[in-house]
């Protein structure tokens, strides 16, 4: 009776196998309900955005969004836009701050809102006269991109000097020069943060350490907008220093690890000499 | 016998070994931290810090800066942003202190105004004796 | 000197006839094998859990903006805090290992039939007991991985139509999981399940001590006759004394169980702390993979299986009732499980089955 219960059960299991589309299904019932899933905020702009009202080329907007650094550090629309997030009447209304997309020549004043630090050496540099005298000239658009067509903005890295982009407006002769005076330094600093990766894998949490590692790595690309390679080498040297004393720190990650190693191998050790032991003990001459 | 009499010495010899292997790690667990070595203070003659304006120093090893406000005295605030790590910049005339990597804004009390910060600028302990300031 | 203590103490609790009943003269069967052992090397396995906890919490602090920042400073500030987390996070994984495994020994062997019903009820209670240990702690360090895992188990109850809602919101403190979750499942943790939990192990003890140990079924015959209509303690009066032949037995399989718990600690650290796990808990995002944790993979992969939610709780449910009240369902008088080959291959399929759902649900 309790076999043919049993087997029945677990007959009626197998169809269910053959359902296909059950994770869209499980994940509709379960993680589709405000309380099973993120909660996510209410924004006026993305619920509008993301409607068949809009044009494609406005409605792609969030979708780039999402993959973009900014999105993944809670940067969202109102943040840079203006404008009020929870209140679809107003979420484009000048007196929420409202600034709409900025015109070419206004993008750096647009982003120097928060990165003030990299305005102020971008104006004073090359590429910024070049802006404001000839309204031509790149802006932060043109290197780091936007959510316009198919861009998203990425993380910064030393990529985004390549000869495709910069010979827009000039050889690449000069922006090769540059690259190679900033690579030495992120190469570094890319290791280092790989390693605090690792470090964080292996439970040595360092976030005190990686506070100066970003202090660094901002200057550092902070100096770049300068656009001055002169200025660049002059300083590669401090800034190597500044490297060499977190490496150490980050060398001091990995000595623990090693350590914490060594000891539970050790105890490992202890304890399977304990169980030899304890076999031994039990053998008996019968 | 020899044999079993030689086990139970291993037995013993590698049980007390694993004992203390436990204890002094929870020992050290246990333990209190160690009275912070006692950070070396730093002194300033009061007269260093030009009147209603700021002077930055270096407190172990840690960038700061002591401001004099007008209605509320010296204060010691360190400078490095809470947000992730860039070092913020005094802005006299609008007093208050400003990252330059995400604008983070503080008051003169350390408070975020705006921006990313999660948290106020960490104050240092300041002490005037007379004509000396203390920090720590 | 020692003599002098042992005299000091037989005058009062009479040491000798103590360790003369409980220990040399209580016998057990000749035949007995290492899985007898399996009950004990659980209860060993609690017992480090317990100390290494109570050790954790002395630097854990159960509030949401700070819990994810002192296991941080366990792991890297405290000394050796590191040793007592993954003893603890190791030992956790094992002890489920293991109080498994002596479920499947006890079943295979036929113990939990008349006379030991109860105390196989009551280590299956001690089995669900366990597992809501292990759910309840896995919230407490306020990982990514740990927020989410708990947000999908305790949406499992809503698949009920109109009480699981409510069931969701009580274990949840909410609508979400938030601080409220955390205080709840840490009083849970720390202070509800312990004594329940010490309360059925006495039970449990209890029932073995005063049925007697079982006789394996494989080898010499089963000498009990069925069936049984009154009370009638199974003694084994030329079996070996428990001290010390099966106390070395006992003991044997505890360092083994240290050694692999030192094992992975060594070479396996972060087995079970994808990049998830040491991140921490952000409401607004949601990871790639959410899973709960492995012993729940099973019933997780059933779920999403099965189409119809309260179907696929339902079953789950019924699945529990037979696996609590089995020694009711199963009245056949023949123990020895290789004389059964119906019940065995029905249970090697589930056992298979089991296994095959916890690893599709992994991935």
């Amino acid at each position: 009776m309790r076999y043919l219960f049993i087997s029945l059960l677990v007959i009626f299991t197998f169809p269910s196998f053959a359902v296909g589309g059950y994770k869209e299904e499980f994940e509709r019932e379960f993680m589709s309900k405000p309380w099973a899933g993120e909660q996510i905020e209410e924004n006026a702009c993305i619920g509008c955005h993301v409607s068949d009202k809009m044009e494609p080329k406005l409605k792609n907007i969030p979708q780039n969004w999402q993959m973009s650094i900014h999105y993944e550090n809670n940067v969202s629309c109102h943040d840079c836009h203006g404008g009020d997030p929870k209140d679809p009447d107003m979420s484009m209304s000048r007196q929420r701050g409202f600034i709409g997309a900025p015109k070419y020549t206004e993008v750096p004043e647009f982003c120097g809102k928060c990165h003030v630090g990299i305005l102020k050496n971008y104006l004073e540099s090359g590429h910024g006269e070049a802006l404001k005298k000839t309204a031509k000239g790149p802006n932060c658009v043109t290197c780091h991109g936007s959510h316009k067509d198919e861009q998203f903005i990425q993380k910064a890295n030393i990529d985004i000097i390549n000869e495709q982009r910069c010979t827009k407006c000039h050889s690449y002769e000069r922006a090769m020069i540059m690259k190679q005076a900033l690579f030495l330094t992120e190469k570094k600093i890319g290791e280092l943060e790989d390693n605090f990766g690792r470090l964080k894998k292996e439970g040595v949490f360092t976030a005190d350490d990686e506070k100066p590692l970003f202090r660094t790595h901002a200057d550092f690309r902070a100096l770049f907008h300068t656009v001055d390679v002169d200025l660049v080498k002059n300083q590669t040297d401090d800034f190597a220093k500044r490297l060499s004393i977190i490496e150490e720190r980050v060398q001091k990650g990995f000595r623990e690890v090693r350590f914490r190693q060594n000891f539970s191998g050790f105890l490992l050790f202890l304890f399977v000499g304990l169980a030899i032991t304890v076999f031994l003990l039990g053998r008996r001459s019968e | 016998m020899k044999r079993r009499n030689f086990l139970k010495l291993l037995f013993a010899f590698l049980g007390s070994i694993s004992f203390a292997s436990f204890v002094y790690p929870l020992v050290r667990f246990l333990a209190p931290p160690g009275i912070e070595a006692k950070t070396k203070k730093l002194s300033l003659s009061k007269g260093e810090i030009p009147v209603g304006s700021a002077k930055n120093i270096i407190f172990n090893n840690t960038p700061a800066i002591i401001i004099d406000r007008a209605d509320k005295g010296l204060v010691a605030l360190s400078k490095i942003c809470t947000h992730l790590g860039c070092i913020v910049e005094y802005d006299r005339a609008k007093k208050r202190l400003l990252c330059p990597c995400h604008a983070g804004v503080y008051d003169l009390e350390g408070n975020v105004l705006s921006g990313p910060p999660p948290k106020p600028l960490q104050k240092l302990p300041l002490k005037v004796e007379g004509e000396t300031i203390v920090i720590g | 000197m020692f003599t002098g203590i042992k005299k000091w103490l037989e005058v009062r609790i009479g040491l000798d006839d103590l360790t003369r009943t409980q220990l040399t003269e209580y016998r057990v069967p000749k035949n007995v094998n290492i899985f007898a052992t399996l009950g004990f090397v659980a209860l060993a396995g609690y017992a480090i859990e317990v100390i290494s906890g109570i050790f954790l919490l002395i630097y854990y602090t159960p509030h949401p903006d700070q819990a994810f920042r002192s296991v941080q400073d366990i792991m890297t500030r405290v000394p050796y805090g590191w040793l007592f987390r993954q003893i603890h996070i190791m030992g956790s994984y094992i002890m489920i290992a293991a109080v498994m495994l002596h479920m499947v020994t006890v079943f295979l062997m036929g113990n939990y039939k008349r006379p030991r019903e109860l105390t196989w009820v009551v280590g299956g209670l001690m089995l669900l007991v366990t597992l809501t240990f292990g759910f309840s702690g896995y919230l407490l360090p306020w990982t990514q991985l740990s927020y989410w895992a708990t947000t999908v188990v305790t949406s499992m109850p809503t698949a009920f139509p109109y009480v699981g809602d409510f069931i969701a919101r009580l274990l949840r403190g909410g609508d979400y999981i938030s601080g409220i979750t955390l205080g709840r499942f840490f009083a849970l943790h720390i202070a509800i399940l312990p004594p329940i939990f010490l309360s059925l192990i006495a039970l449990h003890i209890f029932l073995i001590r005063r049925i007697g140990i079982s006789a394996t079924p494989f080898g010499t015959s089963d000498e009990e006759k069925r069936p049984l209509t009154e009370y009638k303690k199974k003694t084994y009066p030329d079996g070996l004394p428990y001290y010390p032949y099966f106390f070395q037995k006992q003991m044997l399989m505890v360092m083994i169980y240290v050694a692999v718990m030192f094992f992975l600690i060594t070479f396996m650290p972060t087995l079970f702390s994808p990049d998830e796990a040491n991140t921490p808990a952000n409401p607004l995002k949601t990871p790639f993979h959410i899973r709960p944790e492995w012993y729940l993979l099973a019933p997780y992969q059933m779920l999403k299986l099965i189409p119809n939610k309260f179907l696929g709780i339902s079953i789950q449910i019924i699945l529990v009732g037979i696996f609590l009240l089995w020694p009711f369902l199963d009245s056949q008088k023949e123990k020895n499980v290789f004389k059964r080959p119906v019940l065995r291959g029905v249970f090697i399929f589930l056992l298979a089955l089991w296994g095959i759902l916890m690893f599709w649900g992994r991935y």
